[in-house]
């Protein structure tokens, strides 16, 4: 009873000051479509946890790890072996970060199907998509950090990649790496991106990409509106959306902990940057699609190098991805425009296909 | 003049007849070479040739002097038998002495091309060694003759000729040893041969004659590995080594020995082979008080603990064959602990009778070494287990590097035979074992630790979403109603 009164004072004390219980309020009256599509709603705040997660575990590894080429692997050893709780926090760190992406990309393509980029969500779309690409730039630069044998030729073969760019593909790759080679050099460059730069625009963006939904709330169904309405099932955002969103957290904090303990991530052997490359170079997971597609690009086509029409290619696709609430919108006559559905689920099939042949491939 | 020269050889032919009744046969030939017979009754360095001739087997196998000179040794007119129209050559030089000789001699000039005196000399155009160089000029007469430059003690010196010139090698080989006839002299070998034994090696009986190679090379005779077989075509003839009355199982032993296996089998050419415990042109048996030293060149530790051990001035004193008492000889097997202690394969009880100060020495450093043995068992064990599970443990295999260094001092110290020096070493070996068991073990409880705590966090994850679920039913059931 004592224990009751002393939080309600707590409560009390800080609801004064900040008008919590206006928060609250707000939140009670916000509502949450209920139809077969709401599971999706929930992998935006899987992202969002796994990006804290992200978060917590990567400042716990800084306190050890050390971002030079002659102490970072033996540090990320040092982790993974004597300090406390080390091995847990880095392999936790590196699923979340995979698990991430992985949420990101599925809630990208929820969004993409249920046209929920259309107005008045075009910026949220735009933050979303900017998003999902730092994400990608930060699985890009951690990758290289325990400055291991396959990270070192990945990262060697990924910064290659933007040589192709006619002009200024040199100049990109001399940034990237800070050198014409992935040195010791690249890695303090990676760490700085990583842990500085990325986090910061990360950060920002996250930030107007919350304060966006939140201003614009959940977006329905398309036929939401022609629904008669009581057929227009809803829930309050506080506490139903937000207790089944908590729900949702703890039981990826359990898979997250399983995959921590039953697959512990592997550290494997000592960047060499004089050793020849070790066969079997590949990039993380989500970036396997593209490695593929640019290994099995002719040389040449017609009067395009080949490296250069593969990149060429996917920057079309990323930017036409990219700005498709622009050119998304209904035919005159008012018809959806269905194909885009199908180049969608072309996209989810080309990426899972290519994905699977570049796990297979030697 | 004609008359004169008919008298002279008329003379020759007698004393020749006289010295040496083989010449008998070329009594035909004599009228016939005209070369020989003209040279014959010449004077000085031109007269020499002929007079040599005399006991050289081609002469006595009627091979004529133009056979190698070139020139008509039928025609007794010198200007026609010496004309360049008949072929007179003059002397040969260099490579041409051994095309001559390979007209005949073709196999043995094939092979001689391959060996290593085949190669070109230093100078241009000729070859290290060509037929003379061994088998001389003129007077060449048949190997198994005790007078031939090749046969017997005859070849050492011939051989040293060049091999025992210091100035003369180094043009080849600077790094190759001149001492190599000081040393025969030391050896068994050696010694029979230089007091008339034909049976005993000599330079070539090792290293071959026409198709000597280079000790490095693999086709050699004495290439590292060949050696025991090359040794063996003698040492493992007891009829041929029946004199000597030395045992002929040698190879046989060797070849099933640790360092044979090493040898022979692994083609390990850092193990030893014959000469490296005998030596090689001083080979002898090596003295009862000398074995640990021969066997320290590569033992080294082994050795010097003996030499600093009790056992050393007991054996020197009762003439015990130092190393080969315990590990043999020919026959060395890999050494096993079960050598140690009181048991059936232990060396020990050869001398030590029970209750005696050795005998219990024996018996407490075997139960040291088991105890050892069994700790580093179950450490490995240990961390055999952890790594199984996935566990980080390359502090404790490192350490598991040390025990194996541990193991190989603590079984080297018992050539100590000192009790205290011996629990000094060996108990290192129990304190980097008890460690690397630690981490092992350790190792392995933190794998179920992180089981336990990973069950523990999932179910009390699970009560939480259980109990989150019930509460959003119950809320939403209140919102309903």
């Amino acid at each position: 009873m004592k224990k009751k009164s002393i939080l309600k004072k707590g409560y009390g004390w800080i609801n004064e000051r900040f008008k919590i219980d206006d928060l609250i309020n707000f939140m009670k009256k916000k509502e949450v479509p209920l139809y077969h599509g709401t599971i999706w709603y929930y992998f935006g705040g899987i992202s969002l946890l796994l990006f804290i997660i992200q978060v917590v575990t990567g400042m716990l590894l800084l306190l050890y790890y050390k971002g030079s080429a002659e102490l970072a692997f033996e540090s990320v050893q040092f982790i993974s072996a004597k300090v406390k709780f080390g091995w847990l926090i880095r392999s936790i760190h590196s699923w979340s970060a995979n698990l991430m992406v992985l949420a990101a990309f599925i809630h990208m393509f929820s969004v993409f199907f249920t046209k929920a980029y259309k107005k008045p969500r075009e910026l949220t779309w735009y933050s979303g998509f900017i998003l999902l690409a730092l994400a990608m730039a930060f699985g890009f630069t951690g990758y290289l950090l325990p400055w291991n044998e396959l990270s070192l030729f990945a990262t060697k073969v990924g910064t290659d990649i933007p040589k192709a760019i006619p002009l200024i593909g040199g100049f990109i790759m001399n940034i990237l790496r800070g050198g014409e080679e992935v040195t010791g050099s690249t890695l303090s460059r990676f760490f700085g991106f990583h842990v500085a730069l990325l986090p910061g625009i990360f950060t920002l963006v996250l930030t107007m990409h919350l304060i966006f939904i939140q201003r614009q709330g959940m977006s329905a169904p398309e036929n939401w509106d022609e629904l008669p309405e009581k057929n227009k099932k809803k829930i309050p955002f506080f506490p139903n959306f937000l207790l089944r969103d908590l729900l949702i957290w703890l039981i990826i904090i359990n898979v997250l902990s399983v995959l921590a303990v039953f697959f512990p991530w592997e550290l494997g052997v000592k960047a060499d940057e004089l050793a020849p490359a070790p066969a079997g170079i590949k990039p993380e997971w989500y970036f396997l699609f593209m490695f593929q597609t640019l290994k099995i690009i002719p040389s040449q086509i017609l009067v395009m190098d080949g490296e250069v029409f593969g990149v060429l290619l996917f920057s079309i696709a990323g930017l036409l991805w990219f700005l498709v609430p622009l050119w998304d919108r209904k035919t005159k006559t008012g018809e959806k425009r269905y194909w885009l559905t199908y180049a969608g689920i072309f996209a989810i099939i080309y990426i899972i296909i290519f994905t699977i042949i570049g796990f297979i491939a030697k | 003049m004609i008359i004169r020269k008919k008298n002279n050889r008329i003379f020759i032919l007698l004393i020749l007849l006289v010295i040496n009744p083989a010449i008998i046969f070329s009594q035909e030939i004599e009228s016939k070479d005209a070369c020989f017979n003209c040279h014959g009754i010449l004077e000085g360095r031109l007269k020499t040739p002929s007079d040599m001739y005399k006991s050289d087997i081609h002469f006595r196998k009627g091979i004529a002097c133009s056979a190698c000179h070139g020139g008509d040794s039928k025609e007794e007119d010198q200007d026609k038998s010496m004309s360049k129209t008949a072929g007179f050559i003059g002397i040969p030089r260099g490579l041409q002495v051994s095309k001559i000789c390979a007209k005949c001699h073709s196999k043995e000039f094939e092979t001689l091309s391959k060996s290593v005196h085949g190669q070109s000399s230093t100078g241009s155009g000729l070859i290290i060694n060509n037929c003379i160089t061994c088998h001389g000029v003129h007077n060449i007469i048949p190997v198994k003759s005790p007078g031939s430059k090749v046969n017997g003690a005859n070849i050492v010196s011939t051989c040293a000729g060049c091999h025992s010139n210091a100035s003369l090698m180094k043009n080849y080989n600077p790094g190759l040893k001149v001492d190599q006839l000081d040393k025969y002299k030391t050896s068994v070998h050696g010694q029979k041969v230089f007091s008339g034994d034909s049976k005993a090696a000599n330079c070539a009986s090792c290293h071959g004659n026409h198709d000597v190679k280079k000790v490095n090379d693999l086709n050699s005779k004495v290439y590292i590995s060949n050696i025991p077989t090359t040794c063996n075509k003698c040492h493992g003839d007891a009829n041929y080594m029946k004199e000597y009355k030395i045992p002929t199982d040698q190879y046989e032993k060797f070849k099933k020995s640790v360092h044979g296996v090493a040898l022979l089998e692994k083609g390990d050419v850092n193990a030893p082979s014959c000469n490296k415990c005998h030596g090689d042109h001083g080979a002898s048996p090596p003295e009862v008080e000398s074995i640990s030293k021969v066997c320290g060149t590569c033992h080294v530790l082994n050795s010097q603990l003996f030499q600093e051990s009790p056992h050393k001035p007991a054996f020197d004193k009762e003439k015990i064959h130092e190393c080969s008492a315990c590990h043999n000889n020919h026959d060395i097997s890999t050494p096993t602990d079960e050598m140690l202690g009181s048991g059936e394969k232990s060396v020990c009880i050869k001398c030590h009778k029970q209750n005696d100060k050795g005998f219990e020495t024996a018996v407490k450093m075997k139960f040291m070494i088991d105890s050892l043995q069994k700790d580093v068992e179950l450490a490995n064990y240990f961390i055999n287990a952890a790594e199984q599970k996935g566990m980080d443990v390359s502090d404790a295999k490192f350490e598991s590097n040390d025990i194996k260094k541990v193991l190989i001092t603590s079984r080297t110290s018992s050539h100590y035979a000192d009790l205290e020096k011996y629990i000094n070493t060996i108990n290192e070996g129990f304190k980097i074992t008890s460690k690397a068991k630690l981490e092992g073990e350790e190792a392995v409880k933190e794998y179920y630790f992180r089981r336990l705590g990973l069950g523990i966090s999932t179910i009390f994850i699970t009560i939480i979403c259980v109990t989150l679920y019930l509460k959003l039913r119950k809320i939403e059931k209140k919102q309903k109603t």
